[in-house]
Protein backbone atom coordinates (compact mmCIF):
# COMPACT_ATOMS: atom_id res chain seq x y z
CA UNK A 1 0.00 0.00 0.00
CA UNK A 2 1.18 3.15 -0.71
CA UNK A 3 2.45 5.42 2.16
CA UNK A 4 -0.68 7.35 3.18
CA UNK A 5 -1.02 9.96 5.98
CA UNK A 6 -3.12 8.38 8.67
CA UNK A 7 -4.85 10.08 12.18
CA UNK A 8 -2.84 8.76 15.01
CA UNK A 9 -4.20 9.45 19.21
CA UNK A 10 -1.60 9.28 21.46
CA UNK A 11 -3.98 8.59 24.00
CA UNK A 12 -1.51 9.46 27.10
CA UNK A 13 -1.65 12.78 26.09
CA UNK A 14 -5.53 13.09 25.30
CA UNK A 15 -7.13 15.26 28.27
CA UNK A 16 -10.81 15.25 26.53
CA UNK A 17 -11.12 18.32 25.93
CA UNK A 18 -13.62 18.00 23.00
CA UNK A 19 -11.88 20.68 20.74
CA UNK A 20 -11.29 18.19 18.19
CA UNK A 21 -14.94 17.49 17.54
CA UNK A 22 -15.80 20.97 17.67
CA UNK A 23 -12.88 21.63 14.65
CA UNK A 24 -14.83 18.32 12.70
CA UNK A 25 -18.44 19.56 13.13
CA UNK A 26 -17.44 23.20 11.87
CA UNK A 27 -15.40 21.65 8.51
CA UNK A 28 -18.19 19.72 7.77
CA UNK A 29 -20.66 22.29 8.53
CA UNK A 30 -21.80 24.49 5.28
CA UNK A 31 -20.41 27.95 6.58
CA UNK A 32 -17.32 26.15 7.99
CA UNK A 33 -17.17 29.56 10.53
CA UNK A 34 -17.72 28.10 13.96
CA UNK A 35 -20.52 31.14 14.70
CA UNK A 36 -22.57 30.45 11.85
CA UNK A 37 -22.02 26.39 11.75
CA UNK A 38 -24.35 26.60 15.17
CA UNK A 39 -27.29 28.14 13.77
CA UNK A 40 -27.22 25.65 10.50
CA UNK A 41 -29.83 23.00 10.15
CA UNK A 42 -29.25 20.69 10.35
CA UNK A 43 -26.82 21.01 12.67
CA UNK A 44 -23.41 20.26 11.62
CA UNK A 45 -21.97 16.75 12.80
CA UNK A 46 -18.96 15.70 14.11
CA UNK A 47 -16.97 12.43 12.79
CA UNK A 48 -14.94 11.46 16.17
CA UNK A 49 -16.40 10.54 19.27
CA UNK A 50 -14.00 11.56 22.25
CA UNK A 51 -14.85 8.23 24.80
CA UNK A 52 -14.01 7.95 28.42
CA UNK A 53 -12.58 4.76 29.90
CA UNK A 54 -12.40 4.61 33.34
CA UNK A 55 -10.58 5.43 35.22
CA UNK A 56 -9.55 8.88 33.94
CA UNK A 57 -8.53 7.94 29.94
CA UNK A 58 -9.89 10.31 27.00
CA UNK A 59 -9.81 8.50 23.49
CA UNK A 60 -10.62 10.28 20.22
CA UNK A 61 -12.21 7.64 18.00
CA UNK A 62 -12.78 7.86 14.57
CA UNK A 63 -13.12 5.68 11.41
CA UNK A 64 -9.94 3.75 11.19
CA UNK A 65 -10.00 3.42 7.26
CA UNK A 66 -9.40 -0.60 7.65
CA UNK A 67 -7.21 -2.24 5.06
CA UNK A 68 -9.47 -4.52 5.05
CA UNK A 69 -12.37 -2.20 5.88
CA UNK A 70 -15.70 -4.98 6.71
CA UNK A 71 -18.01 -1.49 5.45
CA UNK A 72 -16.74 -2.23 1.96
CA UNK A 73 -17.67 -5.61 2.36
CA UNK A 74 -20.86 -5.39 3.33
CA UNK A 75 -22.34 -2.33 1.85
CA UNK A 76 -25.63 -3.82 -0.58
CA UNK A 77 -25.47 -0.72 -2.57
CA UNK A 78 -21.93 -0.53 -3.85
CA UNK A 79 -21.50 3.11 -2.03
CA UNK A 80 -18.76 2.64 0.26
CA UNK A 81 -15.45 2.34 -2.03
CA UNK A 82 -11.39 3.14 -1.22
CA UNK A 83 -10.34 6.57 -2.67
CA UNK A 84 -6.95 7.12 -4.01
CA UNK A 85 -6.09 8.61 -1.55
CA UNK A 86 -6.83 5.28 1.04
CA UNK A 87 -9.29 6.41 2.56
CA UNK A 88 -12.81 4.80 3.06
CA UNK A 89 -15.68 6.60 1.26
CA UNK A 90 -19.22 6.68 1.60
CA UNK A 91 -21.10 7.78 -1.70
CA UNK A 92 -24.09 9.87 -0.26
CA UNK A 93 -25.75 9.13 -3.48
CA UNK A 94 -25.65 5.93 -3.84
CA UNK A 95 -25.96 5.32 0.21
CA UNK A 96 -29.90 3.73 0.87
CA UNK A 97 -29.75 4.28 4.29
CA UNK A 98 -29.81 0.46 5.00
CA UNK A 99 -27.21 0.76 7.95
CA UNK A 100 -25.39 -2.18 6.86
CA UNK A 101 -22.10 -0.67 7.33
CA UNK A 102 -23.56 0.52 11.11
CA UNK A 103 -24.14 -3.27 11.67
CA UNK A 104 -20.63 -4.49 10.70
CA UNK A 105 -18.17 -1.74 12.03
CA UNK A 106 -16.12 -3.05 14.98
CA UNK A 107 -15.78 1.17 16.20
CA UNK A 108 -18.70 2.46 16.22
CA UNK A 109 -17.74 4.86 14.38
CA UNK A 110 -20.17 5.08 11.34
CA UNK A 111 -22.91 8.02 12.24
CA UNK A 112 -26.51 7.80 11.28
CA UNK A 113 -27.75 11.28 9.88
CA UNK A 114 -31.02 10.78 10.37
CA UNK A 115 -32.08 14.01 8.19
CA UNK A 116 -30.33 12.94 4.83
CA UNK A 117 -30.95 8.83 6.04
CA UNK A 118 -27.69 8.67 4.76
CA UNK A 119 -24.23 7.16 6.59
CA UNK A 120 -21.25 9.18 7.52
CA UNK A 121 -17.81 9.31 8.79
CA UNK A 122 -14.85 10.63 9.15
CA UNK A 123 -13.41 11.73 5.54
CA UNK A 124 -9.86 12.83 6.52
CA UNK A 125 -11.04 16.59 5.36
CA UNK A 126 -9.63 15.95 1.51
CA UNK A 127 -9.66 19.88 0.91
CA UNK A 128 -7.35 20.42 3.40
CA UNK A 129 -3.64 19.58 4.45
CA UNK A 130 -3.64 18.43 7.80
CA UNK A 131 -7.51 17.56 8.84
CA UNK A 132 -9.20 19.52 11.10
CA UNK A 133 -9.13 17.67 14.21
CA UNK A 134 -5.49 17.19 14.36
CA UNK A 135 -4.89 21.18 13.77
CA UNK A 136 -6.92 21.91 16.23
CA UNK A 137 -5.83 20.09 19.10
CA UNK A 138 -4.18 21.79 21.61
CA UNK A 139 -1.82 19.08 23.18
CA UNK A 140 -1.05 17.78 19.60
CA UNK A 141 -2.43 13.89 21.14
CA UNK A 142 -3.87 13.94 17.06
CA UNK A 143 -1.11 13.24 14.83
CA UNK A 144 -1.46 13.28 10.97
CA UNK A 145 1.48 10.97 10.08
CA UNK A 146 2.31 8.49 7.78
CA UNK A 147 2.59 5.04 9.63
CA UNK A 148 6.48 4.51 8.83
CA UNK A 149 7.01 8.15 10.07
CA UNK A 150 4.73 8.14 13.28
CA UNK A 151 6.30 4.81 14.07
CA UNK A 152 10.10 6.62 13.78
CA UNK A 153 9.12 9.42 16.23
CA UNK A 154 7.76 7.10 18.76
CA UNK A 155 11.12 5.38 18.46
CA UNK A 156 12.95 8.08 18.82
CA UNK A 157 10.92 9.57 22.00
CA UNK A 158 11.60 6.08 23.74
CA UNK A 159 14.98 6.05 23.31
CA UNK A 160 15.14 9.19 24.55
CA UNK A 161 12.99 8.10 27.81
CA UNK A 162 15.51 5.62 28.28
CA UNK A 163 18.39 7.61 27.69
CA UNK A 164 17.82 10.46 30.08
CA UNK A 165 15.61 8.90 32.48
CA UNK A 166 12.89 11.49 31.63
CA UNK A 167 9.56 10.83 30.45
CA UNK A 168 8.90 13.00 27.05
CA UNK B 1 0.17 -20.63 -17.82
CA UNK B 2 -1.78 -19.96 -14.63
CA UNK B 3 -4.54 -21.68 -13.13
CA UNK B 4 -8.02 -21.95 -14.35
CA UNK B 5 -10.65 -20.88 -11.72
CA UNK B 6 -14.18 -21.48 -12.52
CA UNK B 7 -17.04 -20.13 -10.37
CA UNK B 8 -20.60 -21.09 -11.37
CA UNK B 9 -22.74 -18.44 -9.76
CA UNK B 10 -22.09 -14.11 -10.68
CA UNK B 11 -23.63 -12.32 -7.45
CA UNK B 12 -22.31 -11.48 -4.24
CA UNK B 13 -19.69 -14.59 -2.89
CA UNK B 14 -18.76 -15.67 -6.29
CA UNK B 15 -18.06 -11.92 -7.31
CA UNK B 16 -16.21 -11.32 -4.52
CA UNK B 17 -14.27 -14.53 -4.49
CA UNK B 18 -13.44 -13.07 -8.44
CA UNK B 19 -12.41 -9.89 -7.25
CA UNK B 20 -10.19 -11.79 -4.33
CA UNK B 21 -8.89 -13.99 -6.72
CA UNK B 22 -7.94 -11.30 -9.00
CA UNK B 23 -6.30 -9.49 -6.64
CA UNK B 24 -3.90 -12.24 -5.11
CA UNK B 25 -3.28 -14.21 -8.70
CA UNK B 26 -2.64 -11.70 -11.52
CA UNK B 27 -1.42 -14.84 -13.75
CA UNK B 28 -4.53 -16.79 -13.16
CA UNK B 29 -7.33 -17.11 -15.74
CA UNK B 30 -11.07 -16.29 -13.74
CA UNK B 31 -14.23 -17.53 -15.67
CA UNK B 32 -17.57 -16.65 -13.73
CA UNK B 33 -20.38 -18.28 -15.21
CA UNK B 34 -23.46 -16.39 -14.88
CA UNK B 35 -27.11 -17.73 -15.34
CA UNK B 36 -28.68 -14.39 -15.73
CA UNK B 37 -28.61 -12.32 -18.64
CA UNK B 38 -27.91 -9.13 -16.62
CA UNK B 39 -24.33 -8.65 -15.63
CA UNK B 40 -23.83 -9.10 -12.16
CA UNK B 41 -25.60 -6.36 -9.98
CA UNK B 42 -26.47 -5.53 -5.98
CA UNK B 43 -29.14 -7.93 -5.76
CA UNK B 44 -30.66 -6.13 -2.64
CA UNK B 45 -31.03 -3.41 -4.76
CA UNK B 46 -33.81 -4.46 -6.87
CA UNK B 47 -36.77 -2.83 -4.70
CA UNK B 48 -36.00 0.09 -5.78
CA UNK B 49 -36.52 -1.01 -9.60
CA UNK B 50 -39.67 -1.61 -8.79
CA UNK B 51 -40.44 1.53 -7.97
CA UNK B 52 -38.33 3.31 -10.69
CA UNK B 53 -36.03 4.88 -8.10
CA UNK B 54 -32.96 2.85 -9.35
CA UNK B 55 -32.18 1.91 -13.14
CA UNK B 56 -30.44 -1.11 -14.15
CA UNK B 57 -27.52 0.95 -14.91
CA UNK B 58 -27.63 2.40 -11.17
CA UNK B 59 -26.90 -1.10 -9.36
CA UNK B 60 -23.85 -2.44 -11.41
CA UNK B 61 -21.88 -3.98 -9.22
CA UNK B 62 -18.64 -3.52 -11.39
CA UNK B 63 -16.18 -0.89 -10.50
CA UNK B 64 -18.05 -0.35 -6.70
CA UNK B 65 -16.97 -1.41 -3.50
CA UNK B 66 -14.62 -4.07 -3.21
CA UNK B 67 -15.62 -5.21 -7.10
CA UNK B 68 -13.17 -2.97 -8.58
CA UNK B 69 -10.80 -5.57 -9.83
CA UNK B 70 -10.32 -6.18 -13.86
CA UNK B 71 -9.57 -8.75 -16.19
CA UNK B 72 -12.24 -11.16 -14.87
CA UNK B 73 -14.40 -13.30 -17.80
CA UNK B 74 -17.98 -12.71 -16.65
CA UNK B 75 -19.93 -14.99 -19.29
CA UNK B 76 -23.65 -14.31 -18.73
CA UNK B 77 -26.23 -16.08 -19.68
CA UNK B 78 -24.48 -19.25 -19.11
CA UNK B 79 -26.14 -21.94 -17.09
CA UNK B 80 -23.80 -24.89 -15.76
CA UNK B 81 -25.82 -28.32 -16.23
CA UNK B 82 -23.53 -30.66 -15.04
CA UNK B 83 -20.16 -31.31 -13.40
CA UNK B 84 -17.65 -33.90 -13.54
CA UNK B 85 -14.37 -34.02 -10.98
CA UNK B 86 -12.90 -36.02 -12.72
CA UNK B 87 -11.45 -35.35 -15.21
CA UNK B 88 -12.48 -31.91 -13.72
CA UNK B 89 -15.18 -30.07 -16.06
CA UNK B 90 -18.12 -28.14 -15.94
CA UNK B 91 -20.60 -28.85 -18.83
CA UNK B 92 -23.17 -25.39 -20.00
CA UNK B 93 -26.52 -25.87 -20.59
CA UNK B 94 -25.02 -25.33 -24.18
CA UNK B 95 -23.50 -28.47 -24.23
CA UNK B 96 -19.46 -26.61 -23.67
CA UNK B 97 -17.45 -28.71 -21.53
CA UNK B 98 -15.32 -25.80 -19.59
CA UNK B 99 -12.23 -27.66 -17.81
CA UNK B 100 -11.12 -26.37 -14.17
CA UNK B 101 -7.90 -26.17 -11.83
CA UNK B 102 -10.59 -24.72 -9.08
CA UNK B 103 -13.95 -24.80 -8.84
CA UNK B 104 -16.14 -22.54 -6.99
CA UNK B 105 -19.47 -23.52 -6.25
CA UNK B 106 -21.87 -20.19 -5.59
CA UNK B 107 -25.00 -21.11 -7.18
CA UNK B 108 -26.83 -18.72 -4.54
CA UNK B 109 -30.53 -19.71 -3.62
CA UNK B 110 -34.09 -19.44 -5.64
CA UNK B 111 -37.44 -18.38 -3.58
CA UNK B 112 -39.43 -21.28 -2.04
CA UNK B 113 -42.83 -21.78 -3.32
CA UNK B 114 -44.94 -23.78 -1.18
CA UNK B 115 -47.00 -26.60 -2.93
CA UNK B 116 -49.84 -25.86 -0.45
CA UNK B 117 -50.44 -22.31 -3.07
CA UNK B 118 -52.56 -23.68 -5.77
CA UNK B 119 -51.67 -21.70 -8.84
CA UNK B 120 -48.30 -20.14 -8.31
CA UNK B 121 -47.74 -20.60 -11.55
CA UNK B 122 -49.96 -17.56 -12.81
CA UNK B 123 -48.98 -14.59 -14.90
CA UNK B 124 -48.67 -11.58 -12.79
CA UNK B 125 -47.30 -14.45 -9.63
CA UNK B 126 -43.59 -12.89 -9.05
CA UNK B 127 -40.81 -13.85 -6.33
CA UNK B 128 -38.40 -11.04 -5.69
CA UNK B 129 -35.13 -12.62 -6.53
CA UNK B 130 -33.75 -11.20 -9.45
CA UNK B 131 -33.17 -8.13 -11.64
CA UNK B 132 -35.32 -9.98 -14.58
CA UNK B 133 -37.87 -10.49 -11.46
CA UNK B 134 -37.76 -6.97 -10.87
CA UNK B 135 -38.33 -5.35 -13.76
CA UNK B 136 -40.68 -8.37 -14.57
CA UNK B 137 -42.77 -6.82 -11.63
CA UNK B 138 -42.16 -2.88 -12.96
CA UNK B 139 -44.35 -4.15 -15.98
CA UNK B 140 -46.75 -5.57 -13.91
CA UNK B 141 -47.02 -2.36 -11.74
CA UNK B 142 -48.28 -0.13 -14.58
CA UNK B 143 -52.00 -2.25 -14.65
CA UNK B 144 -51.99 -3.10 -10.90
CA UNK B 145 -54.04 -1.30 -7.90
CA UNK B 146 -53.32 -4.01 -5.36
CA UNK B 147 -50.84 -6.40 -4.62
CA UNK B 148 -51.00 -8.97 -2.24
CA UNK B 149 -47.47 -10.49 -0.35
CA UNK B 150 -47.18 -13.81 0.89
CA UNK B 151 -44.50 -13.80 3.88
CA UNK B 152 -43.29 -11.32 5.83
CA UNK B 153 -39.84 -11.45 5.45
CA UNK B 154 -37.61 -8.28 5.19
CA UNK B 155 -37.12 -9.06 1.34
CA UNK B 156 -40.88 -8.44 1.07
CA UNK B 157 -41.27 -5.62 3.80
CA UNK B 158 -38.75 -3.74 1.03
CA UNK B 159 -40.59 -4.85 -1.81
CA UNK B 160 -44.26 -4.01 -0.10
CA UNK B 161 -42.79 -0.39 0.61
CA UNK B 162 -41.08 0.29 -3.11
CA UNK B 163 -44.83 -0.36 -4.38
CA UNK B 164 -46.34 1.26 -1.75
CA UNK B 165 -44.22 4.50 -2.53
CA UNK B 166 -45.85 4.18 -5.87
CA UNK B 167 -49.42 5.04 -4.40
CA UNK B 168 -50.24 1.08 -4.75
CA UNK B 169 -52.05 -0.48 -2.41
CA UNK B 170 -50.62 -3.37 -0.37
CA UNK B 171 -51.56 -6.22 1.58
CA UNK B 172 -49.23 -8.43 3.56
CA UNK B 173 -50.05 -11.86 4.24
CA UNK B 174 -48.23 -13.28 7.14
CA UNK B 175 -48.86 -16.54 8.38
CA UNK B 176 -46.66 -15.78 11.37
CA UNK B 177 -48.15 -14.04 14.61
CA UNK B 178 -46.07 -11.22 13.47
CA UNK B 179 -43.80 -9.48 10.56
CA UNK B 180 -40.04 -10.54 10.57
CA UNK B 181 -40.14 -13.43 13.18
CA UNK B 182 -37.50 -14.66 11.85
CA UNK B 183 -35.36 -11.85 12.83
CA UNK B 184 -37.32 -11.07 16.49
CA UNK B 185 -39.91 -12.15 19.07
CA UNK B 186 -43.22 -11.19 17.70
CA UNK B 187 -43.68 -9.04 20.87
CA UNK B 188 -40.25 -7.35 20.50
CA UNK B 189 -41.42 -6.35 16.48
CA UNK B 190 -44.40 -3.89 18.06
CA UNK B 191 -42.60 -0.80 16.82
CA UNK B 192 -41.91 -1.81 13.53
CA UNK B 193 -45.60 -2.86 13.28
CA UNK B 194 -46.79 0.47 14.48
CA UNK B 195 -44.39 1.94 11.39
CA UNK B 196 -45.49 -0.30 9.05
CA UNK B 197 -49.25 0.33 9.89
CA UNK B 198 -48.65 4.41 9.80
CA UNK B 199 -47.11 3.67 6.48
CA UNK B 200 -50.50 2.08 5.65
CA UNK B 201 -49.65 -1.42 5.03
CA UNK B 202 -52.12 -3.75 5.55
CA UNK B 203 -50.74 -6.82 7.54
CA UNK B 204 -53.43 -9.79 7.99
CA UNK B 205 -51.29 -12.09 10.47
CA UNK B 206 -51.55 -16.06 11.78
CA UNK B 207 -53.16 -16.32 7.81
CA UNK B 208 -52.09 -18.09 5.05
CA UNK B 209 -52.93 -18.45 0.75
CA UNK B 210 -54.71 -21.20 -0.57
CA UNK B 211 -55.38 -20.64 -3.88
CA UNK B 212 -54.53 -17.90 -6.89
CA UNK B 213 -57.72 -17.52 -8.46
CA UNK B 214 -57.23 -16.24 -12.30
CA UNK B 215 -59.26 -14.91 -15.14
CA UNK B 216 -57.94 -13.78 -18.95
CA UNK B 217 -55.18 -11.26 -17.50
CA UNK B 218 -53.28 -13.50 -15.19
CA UNK B 219 -54.00 -13.31 -11.15
CA UNK B 220 -57.31 -11.51 -10.07
CA UNK B 221 -57.30 -12.86 -6.66
CA UNK B 222 -55.95 -15.18 -3.75
CA UNK B 223 -57.98 -17.13 -1.80
CA UNK B 224 -57.04 -17.16 2.07
CA UNK B 225 -56.90 -19.99 4.73
CA UNK B 226 -59.57 -17.97 6.36
CA UNK B 227 -62.06 -17.97 3.86
CA UNK B 228 -61.68 -15.00 2.55
CA UNK B 229 -60.32 -13.40 -0.97
CA UNK B 230 -58.87 -10.85 -1.40
CA UNK B 231 -58.70 -9.17 -5.06
CA UNK B 232 -55.57 -8.46 -6.59
CA UNK B 233 -53.67 -7.83 -10.15
CA UNK B 234 -50.17 -9.14 -8.46
CA UNK B 235 -49.23 -11.68 -6.24
CA UNK B 236 -45.73 -11.31 -4.50
CA UNK B 237 -44.08 -14.79 -2.90
CA UNK B 238 -41.42 -14.24 -0.35
CA UNK B 239 -41.19 -17.14 2.21
CA UNK B 240 -37.71 -18.12 2.30
CA UNK B 241 -34.88 -19.42 -0.32
CA UNK B 242 -33.61 -22.74 -0.87
CA UNK B 243 -30.20 -23.84 -2.31
CA UNK B 244 -29.99 -24.25 -5.57
CA UNK B 245 -27.57 -27.67 -5.76
CA UNK B 246 -29.66 -29.01 -9.01
CA UNK B 247 -26.46 -29.91 -11.19
CA UNK B 248 -24.16 -30.47 -7.79
CA UNK B 249 -26.71 -33.14 -6.95
CA UNK B 250 -25.97 -36.02 -9.19
CA UNK B 251 -21.81 -35.53 -8.50
CA UNK B 252 -19.91 -36.79 -5.20
CA UNK B 253 -19.93 -33.31 -3.74
CA UNK B 254 -21.58 -34.09 -0.37
CA UNK B 255 -24.59 -32.00 0.12
CA UNK B 256 -27.11 -31.75 3.02
CA UNK B 257 -29.62 -29.00 1.93
CA UNK B 258 -26.72 -26.78 1.13
CA UNK B 259 -22.90 -27.56 0.21
CA UNK B 260 -20.98 -28.88 2.92
CA UNK B 261 -17.59 -26.97 3.36
CA UNK B 262 -15.32 -27.31 5.78
CA UNK B 263 -13.51 -24.24 8.01
CA UNK B 264 -11.70 -23.25 4.40
CA UNK B 265 -14.40 -22.95 2.79
CA UNK B 266 -13.62 -26.32 0.98
CA UNK B 267 -15.85 -29.04 0.09
CA UNK B 268 -15.20 -33.09 0.60
CA UNK B 269 -13.94 -33.30 -3.38
CA UNK B 270 -10.18 -31.96 -4.28
CA UNK B 271 -10.43 -28.40 -5.50
CA UNK B 272 -13.91 -27.48 -5.25
CA UNK B 273 -15.28 -24.73 -3.09
CA UNK B 274 -18.49 -23.63 -2.19
CA UNK B 275 -20.03 -19.82 -0.78
CA UNK B 276 -22.91 -17.78 0.13
CA UNK B 277 -26.29 -18.43 0.26
CA UNK B 278 -25.77 -22.28 -1.34
CA UNK B 279 -22.85 -23.54 1.16
CA UNK B 280 -23.86 -24.80 4.75
CA UNK B 281 -22.12 -23.10 7.29
CA UNK B 282 -21.35 -23.01 11.00
CA UNK B 283 -22.93 -20.04 13.66
CA UNK B 284 -20.19 -19.21 16.38
CA UNK B 285 -22.89 -18.68 18.83
CA UNK B 286 -24.61 -21.68 18.86
CA UNK B 287 -22.31 -23.95 17.02
CA UNK B 288 -25.44 -24.92 14.74
CA UNK B 289 -25.04 -25.42 11.21
CA UNK B 290 -26.79 -23.08 9.28
CA UNK B 291 -27.34 -21.82 5.87
CA UNK B 292 -27.94 -17.62 5.09
CA UNK B 293 -29.59 -15.80 2.39
CA UNK B 294 -27.56 -12.41 3.12
CA UNK B 295 -25.84 -10.46 0.90
CA UNK B 296 -23.08 -9.31 3.50
CA UNK B 297 -22.51 -13.17 4.09
CA UNK B 298 -22.15 -14.10 1.05
CA UNK B 299 -19.71 -10.68 0.54
CA UNK B 300 -17.52 -12.26 3.51
CA UNK B 301 -17.92 -16.03 2.67
CA UNK B 302 -17.12 -15.63 -1.24
CA UNK B 303 -13.61 -13.21 -0.06
CA UNK B 304 -12.78 -16.47 1.96
CA UNK B 305 -13.32 -18.74 -0.49
CA UNK B 306 -11.26 -17.13 -3.12
CA UNK B 307 -8.51 -16.72 -0.86
CA UNK B 308 -8.39 -20.16 0.07
CA UNK B 309 -8.76 -21.01 -3.70
CA UNK B 310 -5.50 -18.93 -4.89
CA UNK B 311 -3.86 -20.82 -2.03
CA UNK B 312 -3.53 -18.44 0.99
CA UNK B 313 -4.96 -20.69 3.54
CA UNK B 314 -7.99 -18.50 5.18
CA UNK B 315 -10.36 -19.82 8.12
CA UNK B 316 -13.84 -18.57 7.88
CA UNK B 317 -15.00 -17.03 10.87
CA UNK B 318 -18.87 -18.64 10.20
CA UNK B 319 -22.16 -16.22 10.49
CA UNK B 320 -24.60 -15.87 12.48
CA UNK B 321 -27.93 -17.51 11.69
CA UNK B 322 -29.98 -14.44 12.37
CA UNK B 323 -28.43 -11.46 11.24
CA UNK B 324 -29.34 -8.48 9.15
CA UNK B 325 -30.22 -4.69 9.11
CA UNK B 326 -32.43 -2.45 7.57
CA UNK B 327 -35.11 0.49 8.02
CA UNK B 328 -38.47 -0.24 7.35
CA UNK B 329 -40.52 3.25 7.19
CA UNK B 330 -38.90 5.44 9.77
CA UNK B 331 -37.83 2.24 11.93
CA UNK B 332 -33.76 1.52 12.03
CA UNK B 333 -33.31 -1.82 13.06
CA UNK B 334 -30.36 -4.39 13.51
CA UNK B 335 -31.06 -8.10 14.87
CA UNK B 336 -28.32 -10.63 14.93
CA UNK B 337 -27.46 -13.92 16.77
CA UNK B 338 -29.63 -15.69 19.48
CA UNK B 339 -33.06 -13.36 19.45
CA UNK B 340 -35.29 -15.45 20.50
CA UNK B 341 -35.42 -16.34 23.85
CA UNK B 342 -39.09 -17.46 24.75
CA UNK B 343 -38.39 -20.92 26.52
CA UNK B 344 -34.91 -20.65 26.57
CA UNK B 345 -32.54 -20.47 29.14
CA UNK B 346 -30.45 -17.47 28.64
CA UNK B 347 -30.13 -14.26 30.34
CA UNK B 348 -32.33 -11.39 28.66
CA UNK B 349 -32.78 -7.57 29.29
CA UNK B 350 -35.25 -5.44 27.71
CA UNK B 351 -35.92 -1.55 27.21
CA UNK B 352 -38.27 0.03 25.20
CA UNK B 353 -39.78 2.97 25.06
CA UNK B 354 -42.18 5.16 22.51
CA UNK B 355 -39.40 5.43 19.89
CA UNK B 356 -37.09 2.73 20.64
CA UNK B 357 -36.54 -0.87 22.05
CA UNK B 358 -33.36 -2.75 23.10
CA UNK B 359 -33.03 -6.36 23.48
CA UNK B 360 -29.64 -7.80 24.72
CA UNK B 361 -29.39 -11.48 25.09
CA UNK B 362 -26.52 -13.18 27.24
CA UNK B 363 -25.94 -17.35 27.78
CA UNK B 364 -27.44 -18.94 30.40
CA UNK B 365 -24.29 -18.00 32.99
CA UNK B 366 -24.46 -14.62 31.90
CA UNK B 367 -20.86 -14.60 30.94
CA UNK B 368 -21.03 -14.24 27.29
CA UNK B 369 -23.04 -11.82 25.10
CA UNK B 370 -24.98 -14.11 22.57
CA UNK B 371 -27.44 -11.62 20.48
CA UNK B 372 -28.87 -8.14 20.36
CA UNK B 373 -31.94 -6.84 18.73
CA UNK B 374 -32.18 -2.86 17.87
CA UNK B 375 -35.10 -0.93 17.06
CA UNK B 376 -35.26 3.19 16.48
CA UNK B 377 -31.46 3.45 17.93
CA UNK B 378 -28.82 1.00 16.32
CA UNK B 379 -25.80 3.12 17.36
CA UNK B 380 -22.68 0.87 17.99
CA UNK B 381 -24.25 -1.92 16.94
CA UNK B 382 -21.22 -3.05 14.71
CA UNK B 383 -19.72 -3.38 18.51
CA UNK B 384 -21.70 -5.86 19.57
CA UNK B 385 -21.77 -8.03 16.74
CA UNK B 386 -17.71 -8.03 17.11
CA UNK B 387 -17.98 -8.93 21.31
CA UNK B 388 -21.30 -11.85 19.89
CA UNK B 389 -18.82 -12.72 17.61
CA UNK B 390 -15.37 -12.77 19.12
CA UNK B 391 -17.10 -14.04 21.88
CA UNK B 392 -15.15 -11.56 24.07
CA UNK B 393 -14.96 -11.79 27.88
CA UNK B 394 -17.53 -9.68 28.53
CA UNK B 395 -17.02 -8.55 32.39
CA UNK B 396 -15.35 -5.07 32.35
CA UNK B 397 -18.39 -3.76 30.10
CA UNK B 398 -21.47 -5.82 30.72
CA UNK B 399 -23.42 -3.16 32.51
CA UNK B 400 -22.67 -0.79 29.07
CA UNK B 401 -23.83 -3.88 27.08
CA UNK B 402 -26.89 -3.64 28.42
CA UNK B 403 -27.48 0.20 28.84
CA UNK B 404 -26.15 0.84 25.28
CA UNK B 405 -22.79 2.84 26.38
CA UNK B 406 -20.34 0.82 24.40
CA UNK B 407 -17.65 2.21 23.01
CA UNK B 408 -14.18 1.64 21.48
CA UNK B 409 -12.40 2.82 24.65
CA UNK B 410 -14.24 -0.11 26.49
CA UNK B 411 -11.99 -2.59 24.62
CA UNK B 412 -8.75 -1.17 25.23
Amino acid sequence: MPDYKEIFVKTDICTGCNTCKLACAVEHSKTKNLFEAMFETPKPKSRLYVEWVPENTRIPVLCRHCEDAPCINACISGAITRSDQGTVVTDTDKCIGCWTCVMVCPYGVIGRDKALHKAYRCDRCPDLEVPACVASCPTKALVYESVDTFSADRRKAVSKELVTGKGV
Amino acid sequence: MGNHYVIVGGSAAGMAAAHTLRKKDKAGIITVLSDEKSPPYFRPMIPYIINGKKKASHITLSGNGMFTEQGIDVRTDTAVSALDTAPKTVTTKSGEAIPYDRLLFATGSRPYMPETIKGLDTKGVFSLKTLADAMAMARRLQDTNHVVMLGGGILNLKAAFAMLEKGIRVTLVVYSPEVLSQLMEPEDAFLIRKALDNAGLEIMTRCSATDVVTDAGGVCAVALSNGKELPCQMVCVGKGVIPNTDFIQKSNIKINKGILVDKHTACNVKDTFAAGDVAVTHDPVTGEKVTTALWTNAVEMGICAGLNMAGIKTRYTGTFGIMNATQVAAEPFVSMGVVHTRNKDVEVYIEKSGHTFRKIVFNKKGTRLIGAVFIGDITNAGMYRYVIREKKPIDRFKSHLISHTLHYGHFM
